[in-house]
Formats: structure tokens, sequence, C-alpha cells
């Protein structure tokens, strides 16, 4: 089943042409990556995917819907959630706070003003296991500012991951933490992630290949090649491209 | 219960009776003072429902509190057979509406752009009042007679008495405060605060930034026209001073002196500016300049406002040192 | 009812006159706000208190001529104070700081104008040589006004050359686009920025003295400028003089005919314009997007 289709978008901005004609699917339960150097348009494709941009032409499919165009956060209600590359947490807020303004979400009680939030047990319930499974209880009162950057991480996956989404699309995942943190932080993807349909932007080419069942690569703002890993690596325009700087 | 606890409510029903028994205490003067005190109280709490938890600036706040007031002026002047209780929600719908109607247009708009429509819109309905003489009387602004009150249990309440009128007053703020509190404490309050904390994040998790920070505007503005209900109930006049720039200038200073970050901060900043204004003013005309001046310093030096000082750790220790 | 032309056009000179006087008071709040995003509320204190040193300056020392000398001198020395010690104190802080700071200034000063000068309007007239009118189109026009729009032209004439020409100037307009670009090169722009503000309020200061002939010396004098200058800066866009320039004679000629054709709701419409103009575009018409 089709989770996302991308059908020839192009965006631009004042002029200068930044995404052409990409056309991509992403099916269920894949985990896919996008990569390519800096400034290849990977963040602005997830900024139209998720609908902060509008794109100049083309159309995005979520479940064969289209959602080209819509607010961004009907487009998350929709199923879509995502993760940011420079750390976008609520800073001073606790982590249990944090982590409950994301199930708040889920169980559609933002607009509830009969209730109050402390007393509602199933979001407590909720709120909690989700920091479980992130392994934070031991920092579940601390403000997120007063985090480590890389429990930071852990939050903003938390973030990404608590409204149990149908699309999970993570924007450079493992920025800034070393090769013990990263390892980590793959082993804690591919767990929390389990089945679910992942969208990835990633500079790190172990984590790419260790986590993708298949990879796009952008260049320049456009696709310079599809496939699985194995595929990827073969390819000779990609190695030209961008492989051969590593 | 813990020591701290114990404290804290022993002080509360200390202050709840003090508040009750208030009127009985003092002269009749400080009986007026006491409910213009109430007023600004419900008034500044509005304001910082928008500023302090939702992080908006309404420069033109005073706009829905005018409208509340000239709404209910109007009403009792034109429609004295209807019950008090029935024009003050008349009052509060139409400020509550017209909360909607500008908030539509300001919470879209970042910080200064936001309190700049804001401000033009309370000009426009300053400018409106001012030369819509036949309604409004302008300048000069209207009388009203208070109608009596017909209660269940109590019977015929005048309005004319000050003692009265303070009980009135001090139910519906309790109750203004109260809804304002418990709504900070709902699933929709914790929406507002984290969209003011990272609108971005929240929009990607869901939330709809527009229609919460709307939903917020239109409450506040609700409160706000409810105190300009009870200004006019206080001072059986309403004039274009309700709904111009000083009003609105006044309930932000109210505000930021007592602590925007505090839920109580208002409270304290409507109080000290009341009692302040009403101590100094007789000692000289331009106590205004003290009120500047403090205003000054608070917002460089002291961001928490007046209150931050009573919850200072360093003054909890001398208070706590002096009763040793 | 139709009128003879030369009543459009006195009343379009009207609108030239009271429009240059708006631009030279709002160009130092554009320029400020541009550079560093900074919105400054007490700005039209600066002119009112022009206005009100032009008065005691005009009576104490005889001369108006000196006042147009000395009042901007002290108002401008007095915005640098306000910079150079209580405003950058706020960078830091945000916006809301900013906000809050400058209007409790605003408060201040018309206090401390209130202790000074007192809650009567005051006038000062015209010194001889302009006094009077002169024949123009059939009927006659106050030399005053046409002296203000050849002197807020000539200010005008040396702001443009002053900003395109100068090195300062280049700075300035750099500054107004990229501050942090502009200090990376190594430019010193808080000082920069210190003279702008001060400079933006010695002009505000200028405008101030030569209104007081023209509007009477009052204390709402710098509330009503302060409106009709967000108005010229919503349109105009944040930081741009010439969006500026031809907000401010647009909203000339809209008070004028305004007052002229429907003297009641003339006030009204500049808010809705302002309003409307909030709303579609809210960098104004020639702004730069934040």
């Amino acid at each position: 089943m089709s989770i996302l289709r991308v059908d020839n978008v192009f965006k631009d901005f004042s002029g200068i042409e930044v995404l052409s004609g990409i056309t991509m699917e992403i099916f269920e339960g894949e985990r896919h990556a996008i990569i390519g150097p800096n400034g290849a348009g990977k963040t602005t494709l997830f900024n139209i995917v998720t609908g902060l941009y509008k794109p100049s032409r083309g159309k995005i499919y979520f479940l064969d819907k289209d959602i080209t165009g819509r607010s961004v956060h009907k487009i998350a209600r929709l199923g879509l959630s995502r993760s940011f590359q420079i750390i976008n947490v609520f800073p001073k807020m606790t982590v249990y706070e944090n982590v409950r303004n994301a199930i708040v979400s889920k169980f559609h009680h933002r607009f509830n003003w009969i209730t109050l939030l402390n007393q509602d047990k199933e979001i407590e319930r909720e709120s909690n296991r989700v920091i479980n499974v992130f392994a934070m209880e031991d920092v579940r009162d601390a403000l997120a500012f007063e985090l480590s950057y890389g429990r930071q991480r852990h939050l903003e996956l938390a973030l990404a991951i608590a409204r149990d989404p149908l699309l999970i699309m993570l924007d450079e995942p493992t920025a800034g933490l070393n090769s013990e943190e990263t390892r980590d932080a793959v082993q804690l993807i591919k767990e929390v992630t389990g089945g679910k349909t992942l969208f990835m932007v990633e500079h790190d080419m172990d984590v790419v290949f260790n986590l993708a069942d298949r990879i796009t690569v952008l260049k320049d703002g456009m696709i310079l090649a599809i496939g699985t890993p194995n595929e990827i690596r073969e390819n000779e325009e990609v190695r030209k491209a961008y492989l051969g700087r590593r | 219960m813990s020591r701290p606890q114990t404290y804290r409510l022993v002080w509360t029903v200390a202050v709840a009776a003090l508040i009750l028994i208030y009127p009985f205490l003092v002269a009749e003067i400080k009986v007026h003072l006491a409910v213009e005190v109430l007023v600004y109280v419900l008034f500044a709490i509005s304001f910082n429902l928008l500023f302090g938890y939702s992080g908006i600036l309404p420069f033109g706040h005073a706009a829905l509190f005018g409208i509340g007031a000239y709404g209910t002026a109007l009403i009792l002047n034109h429609f004295p057979k209807i019950p008090l209780p029935l024009t003050l929600l008349l009052a509060i719908s139409f400020s509550f509406i017209a909360a909607a109607l500008i908030g539509f247009f300001c919470v879209r708009l970042k910080g200064a752009y936001s309190a700049l429509l804001s401000l033009a819109f309370q000009m426009f309905i300053y400018a409106v009042a001012l030369k819509w003489r036949s309604m409004t009387g302008g300048d000069d602004g209207i009388g009203v007679t208070l109608p009596d009150l017909h209660l269940p249990v109590l019977g015929i309440v005048s309005m004319k008495n000050i003692y009265n009128l303070y009980y009135l007053t001090l139910i519906i703020v309790a109750i203004g405060i109260l809804a304002c509190y418990v709504f900070l404490k709902t699933p929709l309050g914790n929406s507002v605060i984290c969209i003011r904390e990272k609108d971005m994040r929240a929009a990607f998790l869901g939330y709809d930034v527009f229609l919460t920070r709307l939903a917020v505007f239109s409450v506040s503005g609700l409160l706000a026209g409810l105190a300009g209900a009870l200004f006019v109930l206080f001072q059986k006049f309403v004039a274009t001073s309700c709904v111009g720039l000083d009003m609105s200038l006044t309930v932000a200073l109210m505000t930021v002196i007592g602590g925007s970050g505090n839920f109580f901060g208002p409270v304290l900043g409507a109080t000290f500016y009341v009692v302040f204004q009403s101590w100094v003013s007789s000692l000289t005309k331009h106590w205004w300049i003290f009120m500047g001046m403090l205003f000054i310093v608070i917002v460089l030096y002291l961001e928490g406002g007046l209150i931050s000082l009573f919850k200072s750790e360093k003054i909890r220790l001398w208070v706590s040192r002096l009763g040793k | 009812m139709s009128f003879p032309i030369e009543i459009y056009v006195t009343q379009a000179m009207h609108g030239l006159v009271y429009g240059m006087l708006l631009f030279l008071i709002a160009s130092g709040l554009t320029l400020v706000l541009g550079m560093m995003g900074v919105l400054n509320l007490a700005h039209t204190s600066f002119y009112m208190l022009g206005a009100y040193f032009a008065y005691s300056i005009t009576i104490y020392l005889g001369s108006f001529w000196l006042s147009l000398l000395i009042s901007p001198l002290i108002v401008g020395t007095l915005s640098l104070l306000i910079e150079r010690f209580l405003l950058r104190k706020t960078y830091k802080g945000g916006h809301t700081a900013q906000l809050l700071l400058t209007f409790g200034l605003l408060f201040i000063f018309g206090e401390f104008a209130r202790i000074i000068w007192g809650t009567a309007p005051l006038t000062i007239s015209a010194p001889q040589v302009l006094a009077g009118n002169i024949p123009f189109m059939g009927r006659t026009y106050p030399v005053y006004r046409l002296f203000i729009l050849g002197f807020s032209s000539l200010v005008l004439l040396g702001m443009a050359l002053m900003l395109a020409r100068t090195r300062l100037g280049i700075i300035i307009r750099a500054s107004v686009a990229d501050a942090e670009m502009v200090e990376v090169l190594g430019n010193n722009v808080p000082r920069v920025f210190l003279l702008v503000f001060g400079g933006g309020g010695a002009l505000a200061a200028l405008a101030g003295v030569i209104a007081a002939p023209f509007l009477s010396v009052y204390l709402n004098m710098g509330i009503d400028a302060l409106l009709d200058c967000f108005v010229v800066i919503v349109v105009g866009g944040f930081g741009s003089l010439f969006g500026a320039l031809i907000a401010s004679l647009m909203i000339g000629q809209l008070q004028s005919f305004g007052v002229m054709w429907i003297p009641q709701l003339a006030l009204i419409f500049q808010f809705l314009f302002m309003a409307v103009v909030l709303i579609i575009r809210p960098t104004g018409f020639f702004g730069e997007k934040e």
C-alpha cells in the first residue's frame, strides 16, 4: 500500500528553483532514506510534504489522499509526524509535559475545556509509557533545556513517534551525536519504528545503510537515483556526485 | 499535611476571611477603593491570559473593556426592565463576539504587528464612541442609574449601596478568576501554553494554532468585557476614557508591574496600582511619574514583576530568619 | 456640490505640507525599526518635546530660529542617552521588553511635559519673515506652510544625500537590510544604531519645532502623531524610507481631503486603512519580508 506519493513536485523561492520534478513513492512498512549533499533540497521536500510550504507545481498524496497545500496541523492529524534537524522540543516544559503535549493531541483532547488535564488517567498512563520506551523515567520531571544534547535528541524522537503515526519523518535524527550515541540512536529508532513506515533524511552513511530498505539520492533539487542500498552503492553517478566525497 | 502546606492553607483562609469581612473593618471610602481594585484585578487577569499565557500583546485590550462597559450602560439606560444578571450576560456576549472578530485578524500576526492591529481596532472603536454622540454621549459620556437586584432568597438588593456592590463585584470577580484559573488547567489551557512556547512544534503535533489562539483571545475579551460591565456598575457612568489609550496602557502597566509570569501577578499589580494611586495622588498630582519609573525598572531589572519578590528564595530566607 | 479647482489644489497643498511633516517624524521611527527591529513607541514623544522646547526657547531667548537649532540638540541628546542606557538593555530580552520599555517612556515623557508646561495648549507665532500669506492661484496661501514644505524638502534632500553618498549612509542602509552581516564585516553597528536613534529623535524634534507655530503645542500631539506614524510605517513597510515617504504623502492627502469631504469619518478611515493593510500585507507595500 502506498503511504506517501510525491508527484512531480517543483519548488522555487523567489526565482531560484530548489526542487525540480521530484517523483517518488514510499510504501507501507518501508524504511526510506533520502540523502544528498547540503542544499540538495532534502529539508525543503520534508517541509513541503508536512505542509509548511506549498509546492510551486505538483502534488503530494498521503494514503492516496491529496494533501497538497493542506495546513500543517491537518496533515499531522492524518497520521504524519516529523522530527527536526535542530532540536525543537518545548524547552521550559518538563520531559513529561513535552510528551504529554503529543499525547493530548493523539487523543484529540486539544480543545477540551471541560476536564482537568492532571486528572486524566489515560493521558498520564500513555505519557508514562512513552517515557519508559525511551528510558527517560529518571529525567521525567527535568526541564527539557536542562537535558544533555543526546537526551534532547531522544525527546525529539519521542515527540515524533508519541502519536503513533502512520508515517514517521525524521530529519537528521543523529545530527550532532558521537559514534556511540549514534549507534544507540539507530538501535532505538529500529525499535520504536518497528513495523511502521519511516522516511528519513540522513548524512551519516553508516546509519543509512544500516537502517534503510530503499534510498533516494537528491542533488541540486533533482532525484539522481532511487534504489536499495546495494543498488545505490553500485550506482556510478551517485558515487561520482556524492559517495566519492566521503 | 506538611508544614508549608499548612502554612499555605492558613494563609489562604486568612486572606479569604479578610476579604469577606473587609467592608466592616474600614471606612466607607475604602470600600469604594476595594471595588475599584476588584474591577481592575479582573481586567488585568484577562490581559495576562493573553500576554503572560498566550504570548499575545494586546495593546488595544481596552476595546473589549469598553464594549462591555458601553454595552452595559446602554442596556441599563434603554432597557431598564431587563434584570441585571441578564444585562451583564448580554454585555459580555458583545465583548466576546467583538473579541472573536478582532482576534480573527490579530492572532494570525506576529508580535508587534498583532499589537498594532489590536491598537488600530481599539482606536477605531474609540473614534466611533467619540463621534456617535447620540448613542454614547461622546467625550462627556453617559450616566447610568442602576436598577435593584432581585434575588430569590435575599429579596431586593439595592445597588446604590456600596456594600452590596462590593459583595456583588467580589462574587463575580472571584468567579471570573476561578474560571480563568481552571481554564488554564484544562487540556485547552495546556494547548494555549504549549503554543506559546513553540507554535511551530505544536502545529506539527496537530495543534490548530489559529483556532486555539482565537479561542483564548475570545475568552480574554469576555473577561475584559465583564470587568468593563462591573466598572459601569461601580462608576455609574461610562465615557470614551473606558475605551481609550490610557485604559490600555493602564492595564498593561498593572500586569507588568505585578508580574506577568505568575497567575496572581496581575492581582498584585492591580491592587498596588489602585492603592498607590489613591495614596500618592493626595500628595502630588504627578504620581504617574513614579508609576512609570517603577514600570521601567521592572521591565529592565525585575522581569518577574513585584510578585517575584515574594517568591524569591532570598526574601523567603530573610522572612524566616525574622521569625526566629 | 462642486468645488472650484483652487480648493482642490489648496487642500492638496495642505495634504502635502502635513505629509512632509509626517515623513520627517516617521523617518526616524522606520529606520530604527528596520535596523534593529525596535518599535519605539516613545518616538513621537521626541516630536512633542521638540515642540515644547521650541516654545520655551522662543519665549525665553526670543528667537524661533534658535529653537530650530537648540531643541533638536537637546532632544537628540536625550534620545542618545535613552538608547545607550535603557533601550540597549532590552535587546536580549526580545521585542516584548522593548515595546514595554518604550511604552513606559511614553508615559513618563507625557507626565514630564505636563509638570513643566501644564495642560493647556500653547501657541507660538511664526517669525515675522514667515508670517502672512502670499498670492496663490487667485487666493492666498500661508507663507509658513510653504516654509514647512521647503524646509522639510531640504531636510529630505540632505538625508537622501547622506544615505546615498556618505560611508555612514551606506552602513545604515546595509544595516537595515542585514545588521548582523554588517557587524560581521567589522563595522560598529551598535554605535551606528546609537547615531541613528539619536538622529531620528533629533529629526522628530525638528519636526516638532516647525510644527509648533502651525499646529500649536499640546500634550496629546505625540499620541496623535504616533497613530499617524504607525499607519505610515505599516503601509510603507518597516525600514523603508521611500515607503515611508510615499505613505506619509498619501496619508497627508487622505487626512486633508477626508477632513474636507467627510469630517466625521476621517479618523475612522485612517484606522480602517491601517487595519486593512495589516491584514492583507503585514510588511506594507515596500518593506522587506521579516
